[in-house]
């Protein structure tokens, strides 16, 4: 093993001969110091690779030949080496990013990193207190250096405020250590770790100490100096600060961690949890790019810190916590600072230019992602294992900490990558594509892909498949292709999967089959639509395949790690597919961030059964008998953000309205299935509990108030795709109420529900997003008459609505039949009426939606419009097809359904007597009632067309108007405002009081964020008090 | 309890330290909150010194005189304070120097050492 | 207001020292680092200065972090500085006769001094970092009488690197001849109190010497050089 030594040596050398070169050799400045950084990395991998394949253990290196603790040592071991790896790397890449300043720059620049750079390798290995004294001034000294790498009345007032808090705290230390030395007489660490004197003024001195690195980190709120700093200095030093100092100084609090008792974790846990929550709250309110990544990093140490005082509870699993979520920080941070640098924008609304460059902005996405903890990254399964440990040991109230401030970081990084995906950009000055900017951010973005492989095989044990993944990382290399090529391949890929899949899932789980099919073979048929497209369509078929993906795991899960990594690769996917929309900007992120929540709603529930279970199959959550109520409402709240339920809702309408016309479909009549899945693995769990009564009740009430809001809102939109999307969020409403019944018809009328509302909806969404390719309006009133110009779309919007209201002989009337049996059979009269009654309201949105769009009078406009594109139409009849099939024949499906249902619920089945289903209280046959209705409605319609050879054609213009221009052209639309007097009388149930809360909640969050951060004056003598009474405040709490 | 010099010193340093503070939290220019930091290093440093501290000793170098190599366990002080010390000076020597040519950089951005008038940064 | 508040601030930071030190008592004894080393340095390091030797030999990464700190911190103001190629002599500067012919006669000596100093640094309370510091005051008092003085900068950074520069490479021969990093035994102890002992200690010292001197010479240099109407 080569002695650290030599990179000491190598890095000062260097740095006192570079002092030495004149003016003349200032442009080989950047290849030297290039050069020895490539030694510190081979350094650092030499050290490795022997630890890491157990060659060798932890060993103490000696100066001078003594041994401590009369001469200083250095300890390398195995994670010394690795965080020596991620420094030295981070630095070798730096070096590269700012490879032309350093030549332009004097000579001096490429000293002060290389020895910083050192400075922070000697701050991991030092085991001598006042030694580590000496490299945390130089590595302070040595930032306060490149801080000033653009010179500029910034970065000088942000240099100094840094040198006047670090002098402060370095103070600090250093008494610590002389009172460390006076009570316990010896400087060497290992001395003091095993054997530290109980007396007073020990303890007080290692409080010091630890406190004093504490404040290194930027505890919350004794940290505007590093916020400070973070803004007025070149991004590219953020990049080392974050990414390299912190990193070290981690590592410092890392070595200090077995000092700690009882009360000083307590000192690390609140700390750190107290930055994780407060920074990421005061960063809600900022605009500042560079500012932001700077709340963001202290957030992330926040985290860590407090993971180090939570050490002992984490046991094994401690170190694999503590550098996933480290190594994705690190990687995202330096990537994203980077990229701040290359774009040269300060503003986060401006960072859209990152698009002009679709790669950047991929790679801005993929550190966004790093961070908040997505999958596939080693972050997720860093904050999965903490969250598990943490509930394990029954620390509920801060897994509920951890979450909140995890979600609070969530809100403003998706509110950044929103303003990148959407915002315009061309009013915006370019910038220049240095690759040797460029090639840094990508191998930092590939290495956190790579780390989230390794991290996941780690866990897991290799039962996840990264096949579909890779599948999508070629999607995107290949964006460049026309939308056909990938549409196809896209369909092969889907079609290849469900071959895999299913044939196996028909023979072992009817309802993961039955989900499945709706899932891929749905994914099938909507991505059909998308030959209607011409060019390239970039960015559309990762995600859109990368929604499906996290659907397919979903079902295939057998653990509850499985399920949300499943589940979170589904919110991201569909997240990006929502935000392709034209105005969708805000109901991308509304969704996300219910998303999200409820995500963490649903990965607490999971710690809950983890923490009585001691393990994580998805069946232990029938197995669970403690805490059954919470954590069954935190499994119900987060399917539910994904049901849109009542009160959860308010993300659906415009994030379904605005989506592109074939992305409608996907994400209304798929992925809303995703959280019934989950609603059906809950009340599989549930029908174990009989304690589970009082939340069916409640889930049966927010369904019925579901399907009655839903329905009355659809009836008062204007807005065709808003129609229907409040629409879903009724028909969500009925299968929870379904669901909730938990009885065997109420289930069975949630899986009809189900099935049915794919189809129909699918149909409908397919057919209006046509409609509206061609006519190139939402808006009802605008539309009209189109009956004759788009008759395939007629007849496909009349199939849907008939099915979708339920009546005979479409399939819709199926679930309504069970359902009203078993409503009756459940005894739920309130709520049955209330659903009863929202059933007829659905007809006057269903009718406002075929009279305004298809009948009356056409616009002139629309005049020579043609009917829908054929790329649409195959999916809409091949969905038709289907709806016939299982209305002519419902035992087809109806009767696996009740053996699969059976399951659960023996009892109250359906019995059939050939095609005749009978239940309690009636029968129905619905190939009979299919053979009549035909059978009518060909007589009806035969009369009526006899009828019709006897009438006169009247033209449109046949009529005298009173020579006035419509003052307001909707008005002159015979359904606009159509239900204008119902609404008078009863608009105060869909008033948006829901909506009201949320934007109340927000608009207080923001402001309470923006009065917060006001401690943060900008005055360096200010920060000098925050710090000390931040240590006072400590010591007065913690020692009295 | 007895007064000894160690423990003037100890009080004389935490002094200084006090005033070190009290000068660079209240001061308004910036050459003297340097000045007082320094003055607050300077504490620091007494203190270290005076912890180091025996009873009735002299300083660890042989002479061969009053300190030999014979008696230096008994009649000389705890070296390592002073080792410690003189690290601490130089080092706050090098951060002081700093600070004082920021100041400098500081004075010509804008023509004004008051330490309020550099808060752009903020929030 | 404020100004109450800080006296609370400084007043608990003083009831926090009072915590500390107030079950403070006299040592008796030298703890066990402290005994080791007044027991067995004169036959390991062989200097009569018990804390030179620590400082150069048993701490001696401290002190090269010590240098570094220095190093730095001349890299770091000379960066900031941006010196001009040529200097603006400028007559306006005049410093009074008496002013210009004390510093004819104490620079040399104090140069002197200065050596003496970090030469004797293993025998005398003394050293590098005191000579240099002395060398450095010269320097300062010659700019003093003559601010147009041009005191050489590559001279300067030729001192200031090579010294560092074989500072480092001692302490790698010890690492390959002797114990390990910074070792003084690379040379023979010598006889305990004569110039020529204590290995390679008095060489260390004279680096340090040179490099400290040179290194506040040059952080002083710089400063003159720089005049406050400079554009940022």
């Amino acid at each position: 093993m080569v002695s650290p030594f030599y990179l000491l040596g190598v890095g000062l050398g260097l740095g006192f001969l570079l002092g030495l070169t004149g003016k003349n050799s200032k442009k080989y400045t950047s290849a030297i110091t290039f050069v020895a950084f490539a030694f510190f990395v081979f350094f650092s991998i030499s050290w490795l690779i022997p630890f890491a394949l157990k060659q060798v253990t932890e060993t103490l290196i000696y100066t001078a030949g003594f041994l401590p603790p009369f001469s200083i040592s250095l300890s390398v071991g195995f994670y010394e080496a690795v965080f020596s790896l991620m420094i030295n790397s981070l630095g070798l890449l730096s070096i590269l990013f700012l490879w032309k300043k350093i030549n332009s720059e004097s000579n001096a620049l490429g000293g002060i990193i290389l020895v910083l750079f050192m400075t922070l390798n000697m701050l991991v290995f030092a085991r001598d207190i006042f030694n580590i004294f000496v490299w945390l001034e130089i590595a302070a000294i040595s930032t306060s250096g490149i801080i000033l790498l653009d010179k500029n009345k910034f970065s000088y007032s942000a240099g100094f405020k840094y040198l006047l808090a670090s002098s402060i705290i370095s103070s600090l230390y250093l008494i610590g250590v002389v009172l460390v030395y006076f009570t316990n007489g010896t400087l060497f660490l290992n001395d003091l770790i095993t054997n530290a004197s109980g007396v007073t003024m020990s303890v007080t001195a290692v409080f010091l100490m630890l406190i004093a690195i504490v404040l290194e980190l930027k505890p919350f709120p004794a940290n505007g100096w590093a916020l400070d700093v973070y803004e007025g200095a070149n991004p590219a030093i953020g990049a080392i600060m974050s990414g390299g100092v912190a990193t070290a100084s981690l590592f410092l609090l890392y070595k200090f961690s077995p000092l700690l008792d009882n009360k000083f974790s307590y000192l690390f846990v609140i700390a750190g949890l107290l930055t994780f929550v407060g920074s990421n709250l005061f960063g809600i309110k900022q605009d500042k790019a560079n500012r932001l990544l700077g709340y963001s990093s202290i957030g992330q140490i926040g985290l860590l810190v407090a993971i180090i005082g939570f050490r002992p509870f984490l046991g094994d699993k401690f170190e694999f916590i503590a550098i996933t979520i480290l190594v994705s920080h690190f990687l995202a941070k330096a990537g994203l600072f980077w990229l701040s640098d290359v774009i040269k924008q300060d503003n986060i609304k401006n960072w859209s230019v990152l698009r002009r460059k679709p790669l950047l902005l991929v790679l801005f996405g993929i550190f966004v992602f790093s961070l908040i903890g997505l999958p596939p990254f080693p972050s997720f399964f860093g904050k999965w294992e903490l969250i598990m440990m943490l509930s394990g040991g029954y620390k509920f109230a801060v897994v509920t900490i951890i979450l909140v401030g995890s979600f609070i970081e969530a809100i403003y990084l998706f509110r950044w990558l929103g303003y990148a995906i959407k915002l315009d950009f061309s009013e915006l000055p370019e910038y220049k594509f240095e690759l040797n900017k460029i090639i840094p951010v990508v191998i930092f973005g590939a290495l956190v892909l790579g780390a989230g492989y390794y991290a996941g095989n780690l866990i897991c044990l290799k039962t996840l498949n990264y096949i579909p993944l890779a599948f999508i990382v070629l999607l995107y290399f290949i964006d460049s292709l026309p939308a056909y090529i990938k549409n196809t391949l896209s369909i092969l890929a889907l079609g290849y999967y469900s071959y895999l899949i299913l044939p196996n899932l028909y023979e072992t789980d009817m309802l993961r089959f039955i989900f499945a099919v709706i899932f891929l073979i749905g994914g099938i048929i909507t991505l059909v639509a998308g030959y209607a497209y011409k060019g390239k369509r970039q960015g559309f078929y990762p995600v859109a395949l990368l929604m499906y993906v996290g659907l397919a795991l979903i079902i295939q899960a057998q653990t509850t790690l499985e399920f949300f990594f499943g589940w979170e690769l589904m919110t991201a996917g569909s997240y990006f597919l929502i935000i392709r929309g034209k105005k969708s900007i805000e109901h991308g992120l509304s969704y996300i961030l219910f998303s999200i929540g409820g995500a963490y709603a649903i990965l607490a529930a999971f710690g809950l059964i983890y923490a009585e279970t001691s393990d994580i199959l998805l069946s232990s959550l029938s197995v669970a008998t403690q805490n059954i109520t919470l954590i069954f409402s935190l499994l119900a709240i987060g399917f539910m953000t994904k049901t849109a339920s009542l009160g959860l809702h308010i993300w659906l309408p415009g994030a379904h309205a605005e989506a592109e016309s074939d992305v409608s479909p996907m994400v209304s009549a798929i992925l809303l299935k995703a959280g019934v899945f989950g609603l059906f693995i809950l009340m599989i769990a549930m029908g174990h509990n009989p304690e589970a009564e009082q939340i069916g009740l409640i889930l049966g009430w927010i369904g019925a108030l579901t399907a009655l809001v839903g329905n009355l809102a659809a009836a008062f939109q204007e807005d065709a795709k808003r129609l229907l999307a409040y629409s879903s969020i009724s028909q969500l409403g009925y299968i929870l109420f379904g669901l909730a019944m938990m009885t065997h018809l109420g289930w069975m009328s949630a899986m009809v529900y189900s099935i049915n509302h794919f189809l129909y909806k699918s149909i409908l969404f397919l057919t209006i997003g046509a409609v509206v390719l061609k006519v190139g309006t939402h808006d009802m009133y605008k539309m009209g008459g189109l009956i004759k110009n788009m008759p395939l779309a007629f007849i496909a919007v009349l199939i849907g609505i008939i099915a979708l209201s339920g009546v005979p002989p479409l399939s819709g009337f199926a679930g309504k039949w069970l359902f009203y049996n078993a409503i009756i059979d459940k005894h739920w009269y309130f709520q049955g009426a209330i659903v009863f009654f929202s059933g007829i309201v659905a007809f006057l949105y269903l009718f406002k939606l075929i009279y305004s769009v298809f009948l009356g009078q056409l616009k002139d406009n629309l005049r020579k419009v043609k009917d829908i594109s054929v790329w649409f139409a195959i999916p809409i009849y091949i969905l038709i097809i289907g709806i016939m099939i299982i209305s002519a024949k419902p035992e087809l499906y109806l009767k696996p359904l009740g053996t699969m249902i059976s399951g659960f619920y023996p009892n109250g089945e359906l019995s059939w007597t050939g095609g005749l289903a009978n239940a309690p209280y009636g029968y129905w046959n619905g190939s009979g009632v299919m053979i009549t209705i035909g059978i009518m409605f060909s007589l009806l319609f035969l009369w009526l067309w006899s009828l019709s050879r006897k009438a006169q054609k009247v033209k449109q213009f046949n009529i005298v108007y009173a020579a006035e221009a419509p003052q307001r052209p909707e008005t002159t639309h015979i359904s606009y405002n159509i239900y204008a007097g119902y609404y008078k009388s009863i608009g105060w149930i869909v008033a948006p009081i829901f909506e009201k809360f949320w934007s109340t909640m927000t608009e207080w969050i923001h402001s309470v964020s923006d009065f917060g951060r006001r401690i943060y004056n900008g005055n360096g003598q200010y920060y000098m008090t925050h710090i000390l009474i931040y240590m006072l405040a400590f010591y007065f709490i913690l020692m009295h | 309890m007895t007064i000894t010099i160690d423990k003037i010193a100890l009080f004389l340093g935490i002094v200084l330290m006090l005033i070190g503070l009290y000068g660079a939290f209240s001061l308004k220019s910036i050459i003297r909150i340097i000045l007082s930091l320094s003055i607050f290093d300077t504490g620091i440093n007494v203190l270290i010194v005076s912890l180091g501290y025996l009873k009735g000793r002299t300083a660890p170098i042989i002479d061969g005189d009053k300190v030999t190599v014979e008696n230096i366990f008994n009649v000389a002080i705890d070296p390592v304070p002073q080792a410690l010390v003189l690290t601490a000076i130089v080092i706050g020597f090098g951060v002081t120097a700093l600070m004082l040519v920021y100041a400098l950089k500081l004075y010509q951005s804008k023509k004004t050492l008051d330490i309020n008038q550099f808060s752009d940064l903020k929030w | 207001m404020r100004n109450s508040f800080l006296i609370i601030l400084i007043a608990a930071f003083a009831w926090f020292m009072y915590d500390i030190f107030s079950e403070y008592q006299t040592q008796e004894q030298l703890n066990k680092t402290a005994a080791y080393y007044n027991s067995n340095e004169p036959s390991e390091a062989g200097a009569a200065n018990v804390v030179t030797a620590i400082v150069v030999t048993y701490r001696g990464l401290d002190t090269l972090g010590e240098v570094t700190v220095l190093f730095l911190a001349t890299l770091i103001i000379g960066f900031i500085l941006k010196n001009k190629a040529e200097k603006i002599i400028d007559s306006k500067y005049k410093t009074s006769e008496i002013l210009e012919t004390g510093a004819k006669v104490l620079v040399p000596g104090s140069l002197i001094l200065g050596v003496y100093i970090f030469i004797n640094g293993h025998l005398t309370p003394g050293g590098g970092f005191q000579g240099g510091a002395v060398i450095g005051s010269a320097i300062v008092l010659l700019l003093l009488a003559d601010p147009n003085k041009i005191v050489s900068h590559k001279l300067m950074n030729f001192i200031e690197s090579t010294s560092g520069f074989f500072y480092v490479v001692i302490g790698i021969l010890g690492l390959i001849i002797a114990g390990g990093f910074l070792d003084n035994r690379i040379f023979p102890l010598g006889k305990l109190g004569s110039l020529i002992s204590a290995g390679a200690i008095p060489l260390i010292y004279s680096f340090i010497g040179l490099k400290v001197g040179a290194e506040i010479s040059g952080i002083v240099n710089n400063i003159n050089e720089t005049e406050l109407t400079d554009k940022l």
